[in-house]
Parts: structure tokens; sequence; C-alpha cells
């Protein structure tokens, strides 16, 4: 039985925000858990924010509010200011080329240099969101397995799988377990 | 059965293809243009028709044509283009033609926002067209699974009823991603108590009785039938007829088919509501799912409170709400609608409260403020917009 478990990933458009929440979604399908998973963005802003609120859970799932997210994973400074007073117990992941943590908060945060990472080992920082899945499948092993991140990604990224999967051990290995 | 991610745009557009449809036709607009999109690459895998309107009101009477052709039609828009089809929707209702109608609500008025939920057309779909002297069915899921039952509930009662049936859906249900399980054979389909009914053909002589019956298969042009089946009032053999004795009895069936079998169509969730609670909280569609979750929580702290939440919007389930108690109606509205249905229906002794957000989901936090707040009886200070005391 998994209890319920909540994912905020938020950043600029174009960052795969959306991808992200997807492929966290996907694999909980397979992993036979109940999913919600909202997103919203203004497609009139720049440099505001987007934003997918995931939930999952063994039992059916009422509210897909995150309210009280278990993980927060902050991809721009404008996502971080906005929705970090959410997170009372769970973990902040954040990438350091676009946010400077709070480091005054009781909460746990973790730096993940996912664009950096994504520039310098691939060339590209659209693989950046690949390294952000493998550390999750990291930071979320006993709850939805690696193989099934790693499937749900290639099933919604269907290009340059080669280089998503690199970027996706990557991340799989910056991250310590939980 | 099918497992899969994936919005409740897919899941209608799915529900409708096992339902039977075979025709849609429709104005591509946020947060329903996926159900055009999907619809125009499932429906010719089965064999039916994908039309490109070039507005919604054209759109709803292509599907008119297409239900009077004897096909199973649908069309899915939003507020914007909602309002368009209140001219078609006032022929489908009178001459009774079935055919099923989506409305993706968006917060409004007019254009609003296109990717934020509303819930502004609660009265339009109870009065979607001019004239009176009818009903409506209205449905309204509150998840993706349900879109796709809903669905296919929706062309059951349809063929039933003779008559469009509404889904008064919101963008967090039809863009919202969640699990869904999709059934593959018709022995799944029917093991998830959902009902197919093929469209039948009416071959006359009697197309309008004047009774509250339902059942009676509709008009398909062409079949050796002379009814009109124009927008004028019928005649019981369906011609154009100007005589006021005429009117009556059409009027009597179009309101009494639908009320004297509202049993058929009535459909809710009640939770904890069976020890007097002190309040109820009521919604629909995608807020009822933060009220539920809220409801839980505070019974879990103790809190007597339950909740009712509504999947059939009209005709109105007045009598479901049975204990005098207070109420709170929660919706994605600051105007209140579904409040002034609430009031009118509650017992004597109940009192009524609103509570509306505009464009996004209260929270559990937000709801169980309220909670706290009406259980205390306490004067509650207004917040700008976001409360109202009713």
């Amino acid at each position: 039985m998994a209890k319920r478990t909540e994912v905020l990933v938020s950043g600029f458009g174009g960052q795969g925000v959306v991808r992200i929440g997807q492929t966290l979604s996907t694999a909980a399908v397979y992993q036979g858990l109940n999913t919600t998973m909202l997103v919203s963005h203004g497609t009139e802003t720049r440099g505001g924010y987007v934003r997918t609120q995931v939930v999952m859970a063994s039992e059916s799932i009422d509210s897909p509010v995150v309210e009280n997210p278990d993980y927060f994973i902050a991809l721009s400074k404008a996502a971080y200011n906005r929705f970090i007073s959410l997170v009372k117990e769970g973990t902040v992941i954040y990438d350091p080329a676009y946010v400077e943590p709070d480091e005054s908060l009781p909460i746990k945060q973790v730096p993940l240099a996912a664009r950096d990472t994504a520039v310098k080992e691939l060339g590209r920082e659209l693989y950046a969101n690949a390294v952000v899945l493998g550390a999750m499948a990291r930071m979320m092993a006993g709850l939805v397995d690696k193989e099934n991140i790693l499937k749900a990604m290639l099933e919604r990224i269907p290009r340059f799988h080669e280089e998503n999967k690199r970027a996706f051990e990557l991340g799989y290995a910056l991250m310590p377990k939980e | 059965m099918r497992r899969t991610l994936d919005t409740g745009n897919a899941a209608i557009t799915e529900g409708a293809i096992i339902a039977g449809c075979r025709l849609f036709a429709g104005y591509p607009i946020t947060p329903a243009t996926e159900i055009a999109e999907n619809m125009s690459r499932r429906l010719p895998q089965v064999g039916g028709y994908y039309v490109q309107a070039e507005d919604e009101m054209t759109a709803l009477h292509i599907c008119i044509g297409g239900s009077l052709g004897g096909l199973k039609t649908m069309t899915a828009t939003s507020g914007p283009g909602f309002i368009l089809y209140a001219d078609p929707m006032g022929w489908a209702l009178g001459s009774e033609i079935p055919l099923v109608v989506v409305n993706a609500q968006r917060v409004g008025p007019v254009s609003g926002i296109t990717g934020a939920p509303g819930q502004g057309e609660f009265y339009m779909s109870r009065y979607p067209t001019q004239g009176g002297n009818y009903e409506t069915i209205v449905l309204a899921p509150n998840s993706v699974q349900e879109a796709f039952s809903i669905t296919v509930e929706a062309f059951y009662l349809a063929e039933r009823f003779r008559m469009p049936v509404i889904i008064l859906a919101d963008q967090l249900v039809t863009d919202g991603w969640e699990s869904l399980s999709i059934p593959e054979t018709p022995e799944e389909v029917e093991a998830m108590g959902l009902k197919v009914i093929p469209r039948r053909i009416n071959e006359g002589p009697e197309f309008y009785p004047a009774t509250d019956e339902i059942d009676i298969p509709p008009v398909v042009l062409g079949h050796n039938t002379d009814a009109a089946c124009s927008d004028w009032t019928p005649t019981p053999e369906g011609y154009d007829t100007e005589e006021v004795d005429f009117q009556h009895k059409h009027a009597y069936r179009l309101i009494y088919k639908v009320r004297n079998h509202k049993d058929l169509i009535t459909r809710y969730e009640s939770y904890f509501v069976d020890d007097n609670p002190d309040l109820i909280l009521v919604a629909y569609g995608s807020p009822s799912r933060v009220v539920i979750s809220a409801v839980k929580q505070a019974r879990e702290k103790g809190l007597k409170v339950g909740a009712l939440r509504l999947i059939s919007l009209w005709p109105f389930p007045d009598e479901i709400f049975k204990v005098p108690a207070k109420y709170l109606s929660v919706e994605l509205n600051y105007d209140g609608q579904l409040v002034r249905e609430v009031q009118r229906a509650m017992p004597k002794g109940s009192e009524v409260h609103f509570f509306g957000k505009c464009g996004e989901l209260p929270t559990v936090a937000e709801l169980e403020e309220m909670m706290q707040a009406l259980l205390a009886g306490k004067e509650i200070k207004a917040r700008n917009w976001e409360w109202e005391a009713w």
C-alpha cells in the first residue's frame, strides 16, 4: 500500500515541466497506482511559471490539489518563490543554476545540477528534464520503480532516446538514495 | 481492460466511440479541443464521420442532421461556444432529436481564461435555448474515469429520452490527466455497468404521442415516414401545426417525459449524511473532489460534517436534500449558482452558505477553515470575494 504522495513540479515554459509530471504519472500507472495530474500555465506569460501537480496513491484519489508536496521540484526562481511555502515536511529538489534556496527554512532542500549536467555531459540543456527524472527515480525508490519511470520517460519523450537515457542515468547517480 | 494515463478529453472520446457515436461535428476550443482532435482520428477508424464546422451553431445543426439520418452524434465545446448552440439546441429539444453535447466549462464570462476552470453554465445548461416548455438532462463528471462512463451514459439517456443530453464538465476534468481504465470487449463494458442501446427507427404513424412515455424510437428521415421533424410544434404524426391544442400536448410531453422518469436520471454520492450532520457541503464537478477530501479529513478530526456530490444536475435532485442542516455550496464562480437551487431544495430549519472560487480549485485547508467557522456559528468576516454569507 502506497500512501498518498504529492509531487509539485514548477519552472518556466520549455524546461519540460509537463513532461516530468506526465512521466511520473505514467510511471505510477505502470506501478499499478492511481494518479492525477493537473497542469497550469498561462499561454501569455513569459518568465512566469508552469506548474504540474501530481498525486499518486494506492487508494482512489479525491482532491487532485497538491497542498503538502512530498517532493517539490523547483526549476526556476519564480517557481521556488511562489510555491516554497507549501513545503512543510517534504523535500525540495532545486536546480542551483536557477534557484538560490532560502537556507533559513527548516526543510530539506537538495540541489540537483540538472541544467549544468545536461550541458556539460550531453551538450544541450534540452536533456535537463531527463536528469531530473533520473534523480527522482532514486528519490522515489520504494514507491515507483526506476524501470517504470524510465519506461514512462521513453514513452512520453519520443525522440533522442539514447541521450535521454544517459541523462536519466546521470541524474540517478547524482542523487543520494532517500 | 486498457489501463493508461490520459485526459478527460480522451476519456470522453473513447466513451463516445464505445457508445456508438459515429458523427462528431465541432469547432475546437480550449479546454475541449482534444475531443475534436481525438474524434478526427478515432471516428474514421470505426467507419464514422468527423466534420470540422465553421462555427458552433453549425456544428450542432450538423449533429441534428446526422441524428435525423440515423447516426448517434456528439459535439463538444466550452462556454463561449455553448452559447452559440442556443438556436439548434431548441430544435433538438423540441423535435426530440437524440444527441450528446459536451461543455468543458472554463472561467468566464465571455472568453475568460482558456486554461482555468469555471462553473458558470449551471443555469445555462437548464435553459440552453429560448421558449421554455422543456426539461433538460445534465450530467457532471468529476474525474477522468467518470468522464468516460458518463459519456456512455449520456448516449444511453439520449436514446431513451429522445433528446439532447448535456455533459457539463470543467477544464480540470477535461484537461486534467488521470489513471483511466478503458474496456476493450463488450463483456468488459457490461462489467463496468455501462449500457449501450443501438439506434432504433420510428416507423410511425405516431411520432409525438401526448404522453410522458420514454423509449419511443426517434425519427430517422427517409424510412417511409412523413414526420417533418422541423422546428415547429408537431402534431402526433409529426406535421407542423399552428393549433394551440397540439402545443399543450407537446409541451406536456417534453416536460413530463423527463420529470416523471427522474429516477432513471438522478445520480449523486453522499458522504457522512446518515447521522444528522450539522453541516453539509454540496458540490459538483472538480471542486467536489476537494470537498470530499476536506469532509473526510474533518470527520477524522471529529467535526460532524457531510457532503453531497451531485452527478446529475438537471432535473435538480431536490429529494436528496433530506436533513435540516447548515448547507455550504462550493462552486467555481463568485456569483453563486448551485447555491440558489440548494436554498430552494433544502428542508425547513436549514440555512445556506456559499463559498466560490474563480478560476482555480479551493484547497482542503480553505474548506476546513470555512467548516470550522460555520460550525462555531461565527460571524464570518468577508475575505474580499472569497466568502459571502448567502
